[in-house]
């Protein structure tokens, strides 16, 4: 188990283009991968579920992962997360 | 028994959410649709200014900008309506919410209206993608492009 934290520094928060980013970085992985903000958790791997967290500049993300590649993608989403949004 | 029973009775059907030209998703100017980065879909170059929902379901997102909005359909078909590119920079202006995340919608049902001059007046392209999210469940999500539809038209066909 391995668990991240971003908080949101892009003035439009996660709109479209970093959610749908977001869900392909997560997608090449095969560990469960969970992403919590403001009290509400979903799956980083639908962009439906990522979308409805709206989140805003200012939230903290937390992701949690959970399977044999959670480090490779704990990096990868820390990476893109810092880069991205 | 009207087309729209038989329609909705179909249950893998999208209708068009306003009136306008039915382009293919691979011609919007914005790799996040056309890469098909959300999924597959569809856009039209609106000609009406107000989006009504494409099938009966529920809102499972309004955008607080009202530039978007995400819905599920009582089949399970997740669909995001994104009017215009760029659109979130707008921060709501000239956007009007209809209809509050949650909310169970009936096809046609209103759920943002959006001037259209005004948006275009500032340099956005209006070019509205619609985004099947949960594409993966659905071996084909088609479209006849090349045509104009109205608000209510057969717009997308999904088969499993």
């Amino acid at each position: 188990m391995k668990q991240i934290q971003h908080r949101i520094a892009d003035e439009q928060g996660l709109h479209a283009r970093p959610a749908g980013q977001l869900v392909q970085a997560a997608a090449k992985f095969t560990c469960d991968i969970r992403m919590e903000a403001g009290g509400r958790q979903v799956d980083a791997k639908r962009v439906l579920g990522v979308m409805q967290l709206g989140a805003a500049k200012g939230t903290l993300l937390t992701l949690t992962f959970d399977g044999p590649d959670e480090a490779e993608a704990a990096e990868a989403l820390q990476t893109f997360l810092s880069q991205a949004l | 028994m009207g087309i729209f029973d038989k329609l909705r009775r179909s249950g893998l059907t999208v209708l068009a959410p306003l009136d306008g030209e039915v382009v293919p998703i691979s011609q919007v100017p914005d790799p996040t649709f056309s890469e098909e980065l959300l999924g597959k879909g569809v856009a039209i170059k609106p000609a009406s200014s107000r989006v009504c929902a494409p099938f009966d379901g529920t809102v499972s997102m309004m955008f607080a900008t009202g530039h978007a909005v995400s819905l599920v359909s009582s089949s399970g078909i997740e669909l995001l309506i994104h009017i215009g590119l760029e659109t979130v920079s707008l921060k709501g202006r000239h956007f009007t919410i209809l209809a509050n995340s949650g909310d169970q919608v009936r096809a046609g049902q209103p759920l943002i209206l959006f001037e259209r001059e005004a948006i275009a007046a500032e340099g956005f392209n209006l070019i509205t993608p619609l985004v099947v999210c949960n594409s993966g469940d659905y071996a084909q999500v088609e479209a006849k492009t090349g045509r104009t539809v109205h608000t209510g038209d057969p717009l997308l066909e999904l088969s499993r």
